[in-house]
């Protein structure tokens, strides 16, 4: 445990060049930063100059010699401002921040960073280790975090802070929840040096802000709220909802100018009308939503708080999870979530979004018949799939116009029908010359309001009351033509056949709603519900689906999803074939959030209820038997990806681990969800489960028994995988450690 | 005992008037002033003032209509001028501010135009207008009133003022039988006032104390001249696409129909825990006929007629029928006391909306989260229990013909369809000798489609009767095959219990054998043969494209070679009559060439059945061993495909049905005219209460 951190003893003093760095003043801060005078105030520049002094005076103690030297130098710098070591990275960046950096560079004073590249020549010789080890190649993300954490000095964190801004979006976004949590609970000095970078980036996106948001307020929540510290994570949270960090410089663009043509934009006419929906009653969406709802102008003169419309978004679904708890049966709540999402649909498109997603969107509809309860024993998780059109930029581009939702008429689902290995042809010939009087195109695109106005004029007025004209004349028509004679077998013959290629399908059980669900294939699924949307035939659509949980934590389930995360990639740097599949997280509260769902897969607890068989044998029955490549690459899946989980759940101590919690996707892959019991804590404090990993004979039945390749295959990934993990454990083990802060009761666990 | 009469007398107002000539000094001051009017000069002659205190004083409705009706064309001819007057001073009230004036001028308008129609009966509706308003001013004071009426049902103030509107419109549109002969509505084509039934029904506090009358008024705007003209509101009806609209109309229908069912519901719980129960056991079926009879509520043929013209009209309303609403279970008594009464007779009671369901539903677990189609398929299924009398004869047929529009939409058939949407809906039976009342309980949850299924083959079995309703079995059977059609083109394989359907078809052509010469005499029972017949050529020759499994195929098969001494008589009679040159020579030869295929798998089963039973010495096979020779020998059989089996010809109101809405639309108008001259006057409760607040 304590070797952990690598934070050799030698290093550390030589901490002291970075208070002082080179030359540069404060206004060629303010020009790499577009941003306004905001977060200037944040570092309060005496604060930080008396910090580099104490910094140096510690110095000079230790090691006289070298930093007297360089004792000049930062002194007569750090008067100019508290923040200008940020500066620095762009006098030398690495080599890939530094086209990035560029053109916000172009425009510091060239002198000044003239200046300062000389004077750093000058004390180059004398330079610390630790500055060199930060300016070098290898300094990435996780380092710069960890030296954020355990680093005590003032001048060391407010460089990192600063240099936070060099590493890419996405690879500081992986840390976030440790930003915000050292933000809210550790002292002063590292919540100045981690400001800045967020309000920056709050500015440049509305998903961070969100992000930012939520997990201020579930990383605060835990705390007594009369202290101090609480009141800086609330402060910055009501600083980003209050909307002043909206971009000021940005304008949206004119309807004209955005792409509009296919994504069929166009102002809504309908105005005041929509926003008088009943829906109001039931789910209380704010005015703010149901203003961008339906009208994209109105939006545009007065800009509401924009994060608004997505909280509203939000909160609905987390109200509609609150009120399907209270309904005793699955059926009810089935009924319901589906009733109260069809009066959600009433409100969309708007300008929200889905977090877990990984492009800027527009949700435009949530085709609320597929939606389903998850099977939970007191709570109601449901999962729902939501229709959104990709955009460019989520800011900028207009919310889609509404279609109406029996416009889907047009599509005409028919012809993209599976033809289930018969053509009208094979049936008979004399099928194509009957004219087909339900033609499509007559009866389902009739828009004309003349044709609406009373029913099609009738083209068979002679025709006798009550039978079909059709029926009569084809009867009668048969006389005279040819008959045409099929055999009986081979209707039943097609009617066995057509059951039989049909992929298995589980059966529809109300006490298991979702399983049917699950168990259809993603791309089965996209397909059936981009036929059945009126948004279907827009070139950017897309499906995405999200569970929505309510009354649960899911702050563990985003710590498990980081260490998966990090472990992955260390696996994979390791180049050790261990499979696993984190899935994506977003925290809203401390008792709610949404889960990316893993698709094609169900819980192995719902394939032995549905198929009544032995995992061995599902596996035969799903993919061919024992040689069949098909069977032999889900074998192979199957066991890298139990490896990869048992080792999970070793290091994770993930407990609860039975068979509704394992998945089992379309490829063999298992894959483990639910980590609320990692570490320490377990379900109803039964302390430690006696096993370290689950795995069960069912699993090495699959893998080929014991004495199989396949299961040395399995113990040779599993001591390859824990020797990678060993070798990079500071770079998960930091990712818990930091968390660990403001929860009081939480220890890491075990790390061995 | 003499002031009480007094009082009586004064309180009718000037009828008595003439028998008792000496108490002329005790009449109301309005009374004297109507008196006025009815004199041939202008009452503000002599005082200036007059119409301006007429408004303010207590409308006597009943004198004034009295009055009116007392005169003949002739004598009101006379005061022509004081009634133009009257009318025109009416719309120039509307406008004012103190409501009270409006609230008098409405009620005035509303005793004008019907006192007038009483009497005048005969004369034509030109008369009508030149008498209320003078030819050469009519226009120009429909367009007036129109206004003033369309800017009070928008405007934010009264309710009980809103709800005045709304009966002097249904006055208006209410005072013909027949509809179209009412000229004065062609000014209301004319000026429309569309938008604020739209609006009323859009905004949910108005919605909820106006829906009611709000649809109901649409419904009969949307008949008048339906056939002859272009009607404005129906082009208008059509083409509404605004949600919280189309959902504010279709929550008004759901909540009158569910009051229907409650109400229906109650009464059956009274008389089943009351005495019948026990008679019910001793006595036939005979009596629990009659029983049932008397549990019945009276339809609601106003707002099915609302419903049909939402979904015949407008495409977008289809999206409607499946649009739960939670909040009609669920949400806590609405703010506004709703004015409700618990009678509830035909016409415009509103059925006591939001605050009864709303208490009542929860308790119903299965209604909590219901939409209009469940809510109608439960009316229809009360409705059409027994359709003896003309109403709900009317009612039974609205019914299905609503079914037939949904069952051709594409969209309806798409939700109906939904694998997803899994719905328990109690359908009520018809309680019957041979069959005991289906647990409620057990019903299991199935798409929406199955029900729809159940009520068609809930019609089929228990309308066996003498008075047998052709008309509405062809329909049913239509709906059935729609359904089929749209399962064939989009490959639905529906799990349902296929055999229920199949022995209703069987057993309904078995009656119309054994009826054949009482039923020939009135209908052309071959059409229907033959429906049903190609019903069961669709399953034959299409069954692999819609059928569950293979093994239901078998039990097709199975039913038919069980069944087959129903199909031979029918062969065999329409062969007779075919080979005869009688009048149904046509018709029943068609059903002898739809017969082709089901004879095949007879002829073709029959005899390796018969020796399947021989060679095992088997008497009686059983149903396992039937199917057994049915799979070992399909390959032998060769079906001829007969075309046109999934085509349809669509619904058409124009010609087929105009007789049967005008109908309708009549018997509508009769019952909300009758209950508004009850509620017109009961109106004044609401006035006092308005008076003494301004």
């Amino acid at each position: 445990m304590g070797d952990t951190v690598v934070e050799p003893a030698l290093l550390k003093p030589t901490s002291e060049p970075t208070p002082g760095p080179p030359g540069n003043n404060g206004g060629s801060l303010l020009s790499v930063i577009t941003e306004g005078v905001g977060e200037l105030s944040v570092i309060d520049p005496e604060v930080a100059q008396k910090a580099c002094q104490e910094v140096l005076e510690k110095v000079k103690l230790l090691r006289g010699g070298v930093a007297i030297s360089s004792r000049g130098t930062p002194l007569e710098l750090v008067n100019g401002d508290g923040v200008d070591s940020e500066i620095r990275c762009l006098d030398d960046p690495p080599a890939q921040i530094r086209e990035e950096e560029d053109e916000m560079g172009a425009s510091v004073a060239a002198g000044t960073t003239k200046g300062a590249r000389r004077r750093r020549q000058n004390n180059s010789a004398k330079q610390s280790w630790l500055l060199r080890l930060f300016e070098s190649k290898l300094f990435d993300i996780s380092m710069a975090i960890s030296y954020l954490y355990n680093s005590k000095e003032p001048g060391v964190q407010a460089y990192i802070g600063n240099r936070l801004f060099c590493f890419r979006n996405e690879d500081v976004d992986f840390y976030l929840p440790q930003l915000l949590n050292m933000y809210i609970h550790m002292d002063e000095d590292v919540g100045d040096a981690i400001k800045p970078y967020i309000v920056h980036r709050c500015r440049q996106s509305i998903n961070f802000s969100l992000q930012c948001a939520l997990l201020l307020g579930a990383y605060s929540s835990d705390m007594h709220i009369s202290t101090q510290r609480h009141s800086r994570g609330t402060k910055l949270r009501k600083l980003i909802l209050s909307d002043e960090l909206k971009p000021a410089h940005r304008k949206r663009e004119l309807p004209s100018l955005s792409p509009a043509p296919d994504t069929g934009l166009s102002p809504s006419k309908r105005t005041h009308q929509r926003s008088k929906s009943d829906a109001t009653a039931s789910i209380s969406l704010s005015s703010n939503l149901k203003r961008t709802a339906s009208n994209p102008k109105v939006e545009n003169e007065d800009e509401p708080v924009r994060l608004a419309p997505e909280r509203e978004f939000i909160k609905s679904l987390m109200a509609i999870g609150k009120r399907l708890a209270t309904l005793p049966t699955k059926e009810q709540k089935t009924q319901r979530l589906i009733s109260e999402l069809s009066l959600l649909n009433h409100k969309l498109p708007a300008r929200v979004w889905l977090p877990t997603a990984g492009f800027d969107h527009h949700v435009v509809r949530v085709p609320h018949t597929q939606a389903v309860v998850l099977n939970s024993k007191d709570k109601a998780p449901y999962l729902i799939y939501v229709e959104v059109l990709e955009c460019e930029n989520f800011d900028t581009t207009n919310v889609p116009a509404r279609i109406p939702e029996n416009r889907i008429r047009s599509t005409r689902s028919v012809e993209n029908l599976p033809e289930c290995g018969i053509t009208h042809e094979q049936r008979a010939g004399s099928f194509s010359t009957v004219p087909n009087y339900d033609n499509d195109d007559e009866a389902w695109s009739v828009d004309d309001i003349g044709e609406l106005q009373v029913e099609l004029p009738e083209v068979h007025t002679n025709s006798c009351d009550n039978i079909s004209q059709f029926s009569v004349d084809s009867i009668t028509s048969q006389e005279s033509k040819e008959p045409v004679f099929i055999a009986a077998g081979d209707i039943r013959r097609r009617l066995s056949e057509q059951l039989a290629h049909t992929p298995t399908a589980f059966k529809r059980d109300p006490e298991d709603p979702s399983a049917v669900a699950l168990k259809e294939p993603w791309q089965e699924k996209v397909r059936r519900i981009r036929e059945g949307s009126p948004y279907g035939h827009l070139p950017n659509w897309r499906l995405l689906s999200v569970i929505v949980k309510c009354g649960d934590d899911l702050r563990q389930e985003l710590l498990a999803f980081q260490v998966l995360k990090q472990l992955q990639s260390i696996w994979e740097q390791e180049r050790v074939p261990l499979w696993i599949k984190p899935y994506k997280i977003l925290v809203i509260s401390a008792d709610s959030g949404m889960i990316e769902p893993v698709v094609n897969a169900v819980s192995i607890h719902q394939v032995k209820k549905q198929s009544q068989l032995s995992l061995l044998d599902y596996f035969l029955q799903e993919h061919g038997s024992y040689t069949t490549e098909a069977f032999l690459s889900a074998q192979r899946n199957f066991v890298q990806s139990c490896a990869g989980y048992c080792l999970v759940c070793y290091l994770l101590q993930v407990k609860d681990r039975h068979n509704g919690n394992i998945l089992l996707d379309a490829e063999g892959h298992i894959i483990h969800i639910d980590f609320g019991f990692i570490l320490s804590s377990s379900p109803r404090n039964l302390g430690f489960e006696t096993s370290a990993f689950k795995l069960t004979t069912e699993f090495v039945d699959v893998m080929g028994g014991l004495d199989g390749d396949m299961f040395n295959y399995y113990k040779m990934l599993m001591l390859q995988g824990l020797i990678a993990a060993r070798k990079h454990m500071d770079k998960v083990v930091q990712i818990v450690e930091i968390m660990q802060q403001g929860e009081a009761g939480e220890s890491p666990g075990v790390w061995d | 005992m003499d002031s009480l009469t007094m009082a009586q007398v004064e309180k009718r107002g000037g009828l008595l008037r003439k028998s008792s000539a000496s108490k002329k000094p005790l009449k109301e001051k309005v009374v004297l002033m109507y008196d006025e009017i009815f004199m041939t000069e202008d009452p503000s002659k002599c005082s200036p003032r007059f119409w301006e205190e007429l408004f303010l004083m207590k409308v006597n409705l009943e004198y004034l209509e009295g009055k009116l009706e007392s005169l003949d064309g002739e004598e009101l001819m006379k005061i022509k001028d004081n009634i133009n007057c009257l009318f025109q001073h009416c719309i120039q009230a509307l406008g004012e501010e103190h409501p009270i004036r409006v609230v008098n001028a409405l009620q005035t308008l509303c005793a004008l135009i019907r006192g007038v129609h009483q009497k005048n009966k005969s004369t034509s509706g030109f008369d009508i207008i030149n008498m209320l308003m003078g030819f050469d001013k009519a226009e120009l004071c429909m367009k007036n009133l129109m206004e003033s009426l369309d800017s009070l049902l928008c405007a934010e103030g009264s309710e009980s003022l809103k709800s005045l509107c709304l009966k002097l419109l249904l006055c208006l549109v209410t005072v013909t039988d027949n509809i179209s002969q009412n000229t004065i509505l062609e000014y209301v084509m004319i000026n429309s006032i569309f938008e604020a039934i739209l609006q009323i029904l859009s905004h949910p506090p108005s919605r909820r104390e106006h829906g009611y009358d709000a649809v109901v008024l649409l419904a009969l705007l949307v008949n008048y001249r339906k056939y002859e003209s272009v009607n404005p509101y129906i082009v208008k009806l059509s083409i509404v696409d605004d949600e919280a609209t189309l959902n504010g109309m279709g929550l008004v229908i759901a909540q009158a129909l569910s009051e229907y069912n409650r109400q229906y519901k109650d009464k059956e719980e009274e008389h089943q825990s009351g005495f019948f129960s026990a008679l019910t056991n001793m006595v036939g079926s005979m009596f629990i006929a009659d029983a049932h009879e008397k549990i019945s509520v009276q339809t609601n043929e106003a707002i099915l007629l609302a419903l049909y013209e939402a979904v015949h009209l407008n495409r977008n309303f289809i999206t409607v029928l499946a649009q739960s609403h939670p909040e009609m279970g669920l949400v806590t008594t609405p703010v506004s006391p709703a004015p409700t009464t618990p009678a509830t007779p035909l016409g415009t009671t509103p059925p006591s909306s939001d605050v009864i369901s709303s208490v009542e539903l929860p308790l119903d677990a299965d209604v909590q989260t219901s939409n209009l189609l469940i809510t109608f398929l439960k009316y229809s299924s009360i409705v059409m229990q027994d359709t003896k009398d003309e109403h709900r004869l009317h009612s039974g047929k609205l019914c299905l013909i609503i079914l037939t529009c949904i069952a051709e939409d594409q969209y309806a058939n798409a939700f109906l369809h939904d694998d997803n949407m899994n719905f328990r809906v109690n359908l009520h039976r018809m309680p019957m000798r041979h069959r005991k009342k289906a647990a409620d309980k057990n019903l299991p949850c199935r798409p929406l489609v199955c029900a729809v299924l159940d009520l068609m083959v809930e019609f089929i079995v228990t309308h066996m009767m003498k008075e047998f309703p052709m008309d509405l079995y062809v329909r049913c059977i239509q709906v059935v095959h729609k359904l089929l059609c749209y399962q064939k083109k989009c490959r639905v394989r529906l799990h349902y219990t296929w055999r229920e359907l199949w022995s209703a078809l069987i057993n309904l052509l078995k009656f119309l054998m054994s009826n054949e010469t009482v039923l020939l005499a009135k209908h052309n029972i071959f059409t229907l043969a033959l429906m049903i017949v190609n019903l069961f050529n669709m399953f034959i020759t299409y069954g692999d494209t819609f059928l569950p499994t293979p093994s239901s195929y078998d039990e097709l098969y199975y039913e038919i070679i069980r069944m087959h001494q129903s199909f031979d008589n029918l062969y065999s009679m329409v062969l007779r009559l075919s080979t005869n040159a009688g009048q149904w020579k046509e018709a029943a030869s068609k059903v002898t060439h739809a017969l082709v295929n089901i004879r095949a798998i007879i002829n073709h089963f029959n005899p390796k059945i018969e020796s399947y039973a021989a060679v095992n010495h088997i008497s009686q096979l059983s149903e396992e061993q039937v199917l057994e020779v049915v799979r070992a020998n399909y390959d032998t059989l060769t079906l001829k495909l007969q075309d046109g089996l999934d085509q349809y010809e669509r619904y058409s109101e124009q010609h087929k049905e105009a007789a049967f809405f005008k109908e309708l639309v009549r018997s509508i108008s009769t019952n909300v005219r009758r209950n508004l001259a009850f509620h017109t006057l009961s109106q004044e409760v609401l006035l006092k209460e308005f008076s003494t607040i301004s």
